[in-house]
Order: structure tokens, then C-alpha cells, then sequence
């Protein structure tokens, strides 16, 4: 994928080769776009990129076409801690505006994660082994962690400190 | 009031200055008419109606005219103003709309900010004629959401109506940092601000509950409402959760609908109304944030930094105001609304709902119509329905639910949800007869 790594890709494109790896992945597929494909190839290396502004070093989520703070175009992408705590959260009881296959999943939790580097960032928490929902709290500490869905394709959740 | 050159303009203050504003434009125009189309859910087996967004805001349009007392010919060649909606529609929409209806027009305004959409157009309109462009603005939304056209071929379609052209967000934030992670919609993304709300202030579901139960007691009177039954407290705790914290009574009814109204020239008023209503204040702020850029307090939306500019406008108290019709995705918006907008202080509009009677004949009348919670949420222009029935209450229209001796009212629109944040778009309106 690296040399068009620059170049939008189509999600049906990405489900093909899913099909064709033999890996069996139901949910919803992000695409990788001019912007954002340094942040999908990112965490297939299992690093959490995002945006540094060269000018007023400041870190920027989601990924901007320029500095929210300064105005910058000149942004670098630099590996995040994957540290922060939870801001708030919500248990998704019912599927709506997305697709039916999330229904195996419910009840789960998608949490805003207040990130050390000052960013919020939209994320599933990750169930524990015995399947059920983390009992997560307002200001746990929680972590970016990688889901590798087949070669290709790693997505992100979170893991929710204990 | 005797028109000032700029300089003299200048030198008064800035607060002087906006009032000076306003009373030169609630001088120069007033609202005249209104249209409010039955709602539909577009299921053929029940016998509802099915019709295009063409159809809605043709029907819309008429029911506005009729309401000024106007002919197609009195706003021909004037100016228009239209909403975009959910419904897949040219991407030249304003003229299009314009040739659909077989007028022309000499200033043409798309709003696309969502539920604020009715509110940015009437300032629009009140920009446009106050400047002399035009006499008369028919503002006007609708959307057949739930219906799509048969000609479109299945591809088109599909293009035109997934869930990646739904919703704010540039680079395709919905189809890739929203979707994938699990997020239901509006729903899910609001659910959040609940949870803080309620962590942060101990807003209490019982006091939700009392917006709902309210609203639902509103749209019993309201024969337009899609919900006819009324709702105890009971119900609405028990009801089920979407994306906990927020319920199914929390949330509005995706139906097909149009709205409209008309704006003109004071000097034309008498012509067509004897119970015009004039914007006394207005406020806008999109993408507030609340501290931080970064992870800002979302307890707070764009209706704190709008509302103080309204009031300031209108040269109003709250205690002036005799009704309150906020736009209603969620209770929890509303009650927000009622601290953002300053009827109580942050973080106590749970104690404020306990404590005051929202009914129409109470202290704050709340959404009286039913709001779109109960009365149903017609597509993406919706923030027309609160704003429609504040100028209905204006006017003393209100039939069973009138609010005695309507004279000043508070409107909001609201429109989008941004990623990890909250309203996009905020506006706060007063209106006045």
C-alpha cells in the first residue's frame, strides 16, 4: 500500500483485500485520505501519530488541513503517548445510523479520551476477557491500543486501566 | 429614526451601537406571514402522504402566503431564502429552488447550518431588505427526508443518501473517525455532553424527565404533533436506552415536512398583516469552545456566547420574556439551553426545571407546540418548527395553548454536532409584536 500511500483509497477496495487476506471484518472501514493516510499507515507500526505544528508546537486532532491554533501549515506527525483519561463516555444499548452487524457487539463503550498531549479523540474501549463492559469512570486512565484486523489493516481502541 | 453617517455611527460605544443596529432593523422589516405543513412518515400502508421536498416547500410557501394574505406575484422578483436538506438536492440549490417555484429572484441565501437554518435565514432576509436589495424574503425549509425520488438510479442513490453525507465534519470524519469506532449518530455523540452534564452538575434524570413530560403535554394541544399521548415521568425512565445516558423519550422522530415564512418591508406591513412580528435580537456563534481548543468544556455550548448579544440587542430582561421555544434535539439540550441562554446559572437548569412550571399558562412556557421531542422533527430544517410557533404565538395563534399576552419570545436553532465536542452551529433569537 505504500506507494499510494498519498492517494485517497476507496473503502471497497480495502474490504476486497480483507476478503482476499481471509480475514473476516464486518464494521465499518475507514478510508485513507491526502491527510490522513501518514495516521492509518501509522498504526500499522503500531504508533498513534497525530499533527505537531512546526510553528507553535502545539498538537492538533482531529487531522487539519492547518494549525487550529496558529494557523500553520507546516504540521508534523509525531508518535502520541497513547496516554490520557477519560473525559466522558457512552454505552451504546441500540444500533442506529450504522450498520446492523455492531448488534453482536452491544451493549459496548466508546469513550472520549482526554489525551496527555491535549487532544480528545473518539475511541471503543475494549471489552475485558470475561466479555463484559469495563466499569469505567470519568477520569480513569485509559490507553490507545491497536487492533490488528489483517495485515493491511489495523484499527485503534482503548484499553482502560485497571 | 434619522439616519446617521458613519462617522457619527462610530463614535457611539459598541454596545450603543448594537442597539442602534437593531432598532434600525426591526424599523425596517417585520415577519408577515408563516406556513406549517402537516408531517408525515412517509408510510404508504398507513395511508400517509408521500411527497417530495419539491412538494413540501411548494406546500410550505402556500400555506405562507395564504398566512401574509399574499399572491405569487408579491414575491416574484423579490428575494429568497432556502434550507438545505437531508434529501438529496442539486448542489445549485437556491435557484434551482427559485425556478422550481417559477419565480425570479434578486437575492437568492442557501442556509445549511442544520437546525439553525430558519434563524440564519431570517436575519438574512432582515439584512437583505433592511440594505434595500429587496421588499419582501420568502424564507422558507423542506425536507423529504424519509422519501426518495424514483428516477435516481440505485447507485445515485446510494451516494447521495449514506451516512458519510450526513453530518459535519471535513475530510470524511463521519465514514472515519466516527462510524468506525462504534458511534450511533447525533444520538451517541450528545450522549457524551449527558454524561458530563450529569457527572460535573448532578443533573438528575427525574429533571429531563420533566421536559419531556412537559413538551408532550404541549403537543396533546397541538393538532400538527406527530406524539398524541401523553407521557408521565415513569415512562420516561423506563423508556429504552439508544446511547446510554439518553433514552428513547429523549429523542425526536425523523419525519418529511415544510416550514416557511415571509419577511417584507415595515412599510408593507399594514398592507398584509395587522399582527406583524419583528426580530428584536439576534446571536450567532458557530463552534464555540468553552477553555480549551483542544478539550474544552463541553457543558457549554455557542448559546452562552450568542445570548448575551441578543439580549443586549433587544434591550431585554429574562424576566421580559413570556415564552421560550429552544430547539429540541434532546431534553438534555434543552435544558442546557436554559442556562446557556441565561434563565438560570451553569450547571443549575436541573433545579431551575424542578422549580418553575414550563407549561403554556406556567412562568417559562417550553416548546409549547410540543417541540420537535413530541411535536416530530421535520428533516433538516426543524429549528423552523420552534421558531414557526414562536411567530404562531406571536400572532395569537396558538389556538388551545396560546401563551395570554404573548409579547416577547426566545427562540433557538441549533444545527450539527462536531466531533467530540458539542453544538455546531448556535444561534439565539427574540422576537417581539
Amino acid at each position: 500500500m505504500d506507494e499510494i500511500s498519498s492517494y485517497y483509497i476507496d473503502v471497497s477496495e480495502v474490504r476486497k483485500r480483507l476478503t482476499e487476506e481471509g480475514a473476516n471484518y464486518d464494521k465499518p472501514l475507514p478510508s485513507r485520505t491526502t491527510i490522513t493516510a501518514p495516521f492509518w499507515d501509522g498504526l500499522k507500526r503500531h504508533q498513534f501519530l497525530i499533527q505537531k505544528c512546526k510553528n507553535c508546537e502545539k498538537f492538533i486532532w482531529y487531522p487539519r488541513a492547518w494549525c487550529i491554533y496558529c494557523g500553520c501549515r507546516e504540521l508534523d506527525w509525531v508518535p502520541s503517548s497513547r496516554r490520557g483519561r477519560i473525559y466522558s463516555f457512552v454505552v451504546i444499548r441500540q444500533v442506529v445510523e450504522n450498520t446492523p452487524s455492531w448488534s453482536n457487539e452491544i451493549p459496548f463503550v466508546v469513550a472520549e479520551l482526554d489525551m496527555e498531549e491535549g487532544i480528545r479523540v473518539y475511541a471503543r474501549v475494549r471489552k475485558s476477557n470475561d466479555g463484559k463492559i469495563n466499569q469505567i469512570q470519568i477520569n480513569a486512565k485509559a490507553n490507545i491500543v491497536f487492533d490488528d484486523i489483517s495485515p493491511d489493516v489495523t484499527l485503534f481502541s482503548l484499553e482502560v486501566e485497571a | 429614526m434619522q439616519a446617521l453617517s458613519p462617522i457619527q455611527f462610530l463614535k457611539y460605544p459598541f454596545t450603543k451601537r448594537i442597539e442602534l443596529i437593531m432598532m434600525e432593523l426591526k424599523e425596517k422589516v417585520a415577519i408577515v406571514g408563516y406556513g406549517e405543513t402537516p408531517v408525515s412518515r412517509n408510510k404508504t400502508e398507513r395511508g400517509e402522504l408521500v411527497l417530495n421536498t419539491e412538494q413540501y416547500i411548494a406546500w410550505a410557501a402556500d400555506l405562507a402566503l395564504k398566512s401574509a394574505g399574499m399572491e405569487l406575484s408579491d414575491i416574484d422578483g423579490q428575494g429568497l431564502a432556502v434550507a438545505r436538506p437531508i434529501a438529496p438536492h442539486p448542489v445549485i440549490w437556491g435557484p434551482q429552488v427559485a425556478e422550481d417555484l417559477g419565480i425570479t429572484s434578486r437575492f437568492t441565501i442557501v442556509a445549511d447550518n442544520g437546525g439553525a437554518s430558519g434563524a440564519l435565514m431570517l436575519m438574512q432576509a432582515t439584512l437583505a431588505i433592511n440594505a434595500g436589495l429587496v421588499d419582501t424574503v420568502l424564507c422558507v425549509g423542506g425536507d423529504a427526508q424519509l422519501t426518495f425520488d424514483q428516477e435516481l438510479t440505485a447507485s445515485e442513490l446510494t451516494r447521495s443518501n449514506s451516512a458519510t453525507k450526513r453530518t459535519t465534519g471535513l475530510l470524511g470524519l463521519n465514514r472515519d473517525l466516527i462510524r468506525p469506532v462504534g458511534l450511533m449518530g447525533p444520538t451517541s455523540m450528545f450522549a457524551f455532553v449527558q454524561r458530563q452534564h450529569m457527572s460535573k452538575y448532578g443533573t438528575k434524570l427525574e429533571q429531563l424527565g420533566k421536559i419531556a413530560v412537559t413538551q408532550r403535554y404541549h403537543a396533546t394541544l397541538n393538532p400538527n404533533a406527530i406524539f398524541k399521548q401523553p407521557i408521565t415521568i415513569e415512562d420516561y425512565l423506563n423508556s429504552r436506552l439508544i446511547a446510554d445516558p439518553i433514552r428513547l423519550l429523549d429523542c425526536v422522530m425523523p419525519l418529511n415536512g415544510g416550514l416557511a415564512f415571509i419577511v417584507t418591508q415595515a412599510e408593507k406591513v399594514k398592507k398584509f398583516t395587522d399582527k406583524p412580528v419583528y426580530m428584536l435580537g439576534y446571536g450567532q456563534c458557530d463552534n464555540y469552545y468553552h477553555g480549551s481548543k483542544g478539550q474544552p468544556d463541553v457543558t457549554y455550548t455557542g448559546f452562552s456566547d450568542a445570548s448575551p448579544r441578543a439580549f443586549q440587542m433587544a434591550g431585554v430582561n429574562h424576566s421580559d420574556v413570556d415564552f421560550f421555544q429552544p430547539y429540541d434535539d434532546y431534553c438534555i439540550a434543552v435544558l442546557m439551553a436554559l442556562e446557556d441562554v441565561g434563565f438560570c446559572k451553569k450547571g443549575e437548569g436541573g433545579k431551575f426545571v424542578e422549580r418553575t412550571d414550563l407549561r403554556f399558562d406556567g412562568e417559562l412556557p417550553l416548546n409549547t407546540g410540543g417541540g420537535q421531542i413530541s411535536a416530530g422533527q421535520p428533516g433538516l430544517p426543524s429549528g423552523m418548527l420552534n421558531l414557526v410557533e414562536g411567530i404562531r404565538q406571536l400572532r395569537g395563534e396558538g389556538g388551545r395553548r396560546q401563551v395570554k399576552e404573548a409579547r416577547i419570545g426566545v427562540v433557538t436553532g441549533l444545527g450539527g454536532l462536531q466531533y467530540a465536542k458539542n453544538v455546531a452551529s448556535s444561534i439565539t433569537l427574540i422576537l417581539g409584536n
